[in-house]
């Protein structure tokens, strides 16, 4: 019975992970940027859903969309006000580059939680649930309808994205400039607009997971900090820029964390993720699913 | 006119202008406030919510002070500093406003482990130090002289909880508490004080992290072999979540394990914002009830507060009012601002503050200098979106628990 409760327990966390990682797994595969803003654009997806619901009476599958809106609007100005610098015409910036994506995210990080503790409070806003039941129980499992339906909707989304990313006409241009930026824009590639389509998409879908995860952790304005630090380990550890590598990298994340939280100890929960990070590092570099050298 | 004449008028006329700063100076003097420093959490990650009460709270009773005269016909600044809810800045905040803003006292702390780490400067520099809402017993184990409690400590409310569990007939009982000075006391506390008044109740206690978000793991445990009593002993957000994924998992309040609030978490500003099913027919130990006997002092404070932040009183109101009022008295009885002085006088003070009549113990240990008969209430959440007025009182101060008033769920 605790086994069956933690197993899924820990799936469904882990499809949170997921929602919340694959957009910086995306930003870094891709662009090879540290993206340290992530955890507020997750951050921003929480308020946006949670106000404009609670404000504004509009249905909570209404307000999802906004939420998603939102980020993408973040993570697109963010890429054409920001990030833009690094690779149109500074490249004398040379080994700059690295430091000026830390430093700007970094900043923008702080910017965006001071300015949401300023202009919205410190207090925390729970998001509206998507369904009204409370509690549903299949057998001797038991969670909140809105969990469920969550995890259930950030399956669906994490499918599309890694169809997006295959398939698509702009999926398969992404995945041209991940392999090298020059020889795809020499091939007709706009590279801008590509880097403008993975920081907006990164952006929507951390937006998203916050949206999701609002009825469930409350919107505060240090929100970001936990999924954020989650994602960084599941990038790591499923290989940089590997979607389906941070798909299963969170699955993984989410068990482990629920079995070691009970038969270990609860206070080295956090801990178990960065153990695994070390050891990736030291014996497995590029992650469980990521390519040795993905240049061409 | 001669020319003596006019020296001796200029003599006159700058004696007189001599006179003239004199007592411009010695009235400015007399004028002077009197500035108490204030320690709160103004920014993350410490509670914003609990700074905002204590220095709204503060800011009511320098009023009220300050509209009758004074003290010593001067008026009381307050100079406030942001702790951000973190103890290293807590200490750099006390060290601050005794050296460089000159304060006579220090008072507002809100939490813990911040009062423990400003009291050591407190100390260092022999200033009085009133802690408002700081529980932890390790406070007042310190001994040191400058500090005094007339707020809640994890002892009274470990007692309280004890005696309630006994009466609601537990067998298990499990302590959520978080991984601070506060949590850990407080679970402590619990037990020792549950093998003196109920040694047949098996109890243990979880210690979560403060800034987690899923608690799932320790309430998949509780799940699996559920106790009839889960006491909380967090503060907000991570408090607020807790309950929820308690709720959401079946765990508690159920027909078989009552939730009882070890923390006072039903009176913050968004606690219904945040807590909805989950809070119903939750237990809460309180300091304060808008059905609860006040001396006219209390209701006085009470009514400024609500007209000056439109906000429900609560229970940090109170206790912050009375640390500036005490100290205002200390002032008064001891004619000065000396802190050996007041120290002295804060010893010996019989006041009646908003709660009742304020005494100091001298009594080593938890107890030294605090307000031992600290009254408090405890009443049950019986809908969802309740108002403090509207729960039920089921504990009355000074009156045993009335385990016939208390519902149950269902299910």
């Amino acid at each position: 019975m605790l086994l069956i409760d933690l197993t899924v327990n820990g799936l469904i966390i882990g499809l949170f992970y997921a929602l919340m990682a694959i957009g910086l797994s995306l930003i870094f595969g891709i662009l090879r940027i540290v993206n340290f803003a992530h955890g507020e654009f997750y951050m921003i997806g929480a308020y946006a859903y949670t106000l404009i619901a609670l404000f504004f009476g509009i249905s909570p599958w209404l307000t999802l969309p906004c939420a998603f809106i939102a980020g993408m609007a973040l993570g697109w100005a963010t890429e054409r006000l920001l990030m833009r610098p690094l690779y149109s015409g500074y490249a004398s910036w040379g080994v700059m580059k690295d430091e000026y994506a830390v430093i700007i995210t970094f900043a923008l990080s702080l910017l965006l939680i001071n300015l949401v503790d300023k202009v919205i409070g410190p207090n925390g806003y729970r998001g509206p649930s998507l369904v009204a039941t409370t509690r549903v129980e299949i057998g001797p499992f038991m969670a909140s309808g809105h969990r469920l339906m969550a995890a259930g909707i950030a399956l669906l989304v994490l499918i599309a994205v890694g169809l997006f990313v295959r398939y698509s006409y702009w999926g398969r241009q992404i995945q041209a400039v991940a392999q090298n930026r020059l020889g795809a824009s020499l091939a007709g590639i706009d590279t801008a607009k590509a880097s403008a389509i993975v920081f907006a998409l990164s952006g929507g879908l951390a937006a998203l997971a916050g949206a999701l995860l609002s009825p469930i952790i409350n919107a505060t304005p240090d929100v970001g900090a936990f999924p954020a630090v989650k994602s960084y380990v599941i990038v790591v550890l499923g290989g940089m820029g590997s979607i389906p590598g941070a798909a299963v990298a969170s699955l993984i994340l989410g068990v482990l964390e629920s079995f070691g939280a009970v038969y270990i100890s609860y206070g080295y929960r956090d801990t178990f993720g960065l153990v695994i990070l070390i050891l990736v590092l030291l014996f497995r570099p590029h992650g469980l699913f990521g390519e040795r050298s993905r240049e061409v | 006119m001669s020319r003596k004449t006019v020296k001796s008028s200029h003599r006159i006329g700058l004696l007189a202008l001599a006179a003239g700063v004199f007592a411009f100076a010695h009235a400015a003097i007399a004028a002077d406030p009197i500035k108490i420093g204030v320690t709160v959490a103004q920014s993350p990650p410490g509670s914003v919510i609990q700074g905002t009460q204590v220095l709204d709270a503060l800011q009511v009773a320098q009023k009220i002070i300050n509209d009758a005269g004074g003290v010593l016909g001067r008026p009381i600044e307050l100079v406030v500093e942001d702790t951000q809810g973190l103890p290293e800045k807590a200490r750099a905040a006390v060290e601050k406003l005794i050296t460089r803003d000159k304060v006579v006292a220090i008072t507002g702390e809100h939490q813990s482990s911040n009062v423990l780490a400003g009291m050591e400067v407190a100390h260092h520099y022999h200033i009085p130090y009133m802690n408002v809402n700081g529980w932890a017993d390790a406070i007042r184990a310190k001994g040191y002289i400058e500090e005094f409690n007339p707020g809640n400590y994890s002892t009274r409310t470990a007692v309280a909880m004890a005696d309630t569990m006994k009466r609601l007939g537990a067998k298990r009982v499990v302590a959520l508490a978080e991984n601070t000075d506060y949590g850990i006391g407080a679970a402590k506390s619990l037990g020792e004080q549950l093998k003196i008044s109920a040694p047949e109740i098996k109890f243990s206690y979880e210690t979560l992290d403060r800034t987690a978000k899923d608690f799932s793991p320790v309430i998949l445990s509780l799940k699996a072999n559920p106790p009839d009593a889960i006491v909380e002993m967090m503060l907000p957000p991570a408090a607020y979540l807790a309950l929820n994924q308690l709720y959401e998992q079946g765990v508690a309040p159920t027909a078989k394990t009552w939730l009882y609030d070890g923390s006072g978490l039903a009176d913050y500003p968004d606690f219904w914002q945040n807590v909805q099913e989950a809070a119903k027919d939750m237990i809460v130990f309180g300091l304060y009830h808008p059905k609860m006997t006040m001396p006219p002092l209390g209701r006085q404070v009470a009514a400024a507060y609500t007209a000056k932040t439109k906000n429900e009183p609560n229970r940090l109101l109170a206790q912050s009012a009375d640390s500036l009022f005490l100290l205002a008295e200390a002032i008064k009885a001891a004619k000065s601002t000396d802190a050996d002085a007041m120290i002295k006088a804060l010893e010996a003070i019989k006041w009646e503050g908003t709660r009742g009549v304020v005494t100091f113990s001298t009594e080593a240990g938890y107890k030294y200098h605090q307000w031992i008969d600290i009254p408090y209430i405890t009443f049950q959440i019986t809908a969802v979106k309740q108002p403090i007025a509207d729960t039920r009182l089921v504990q009355d101060p000074g009156q045993p628990l009335d385990v016939s008033k208390l519902e149950k769920p269902a299910k």
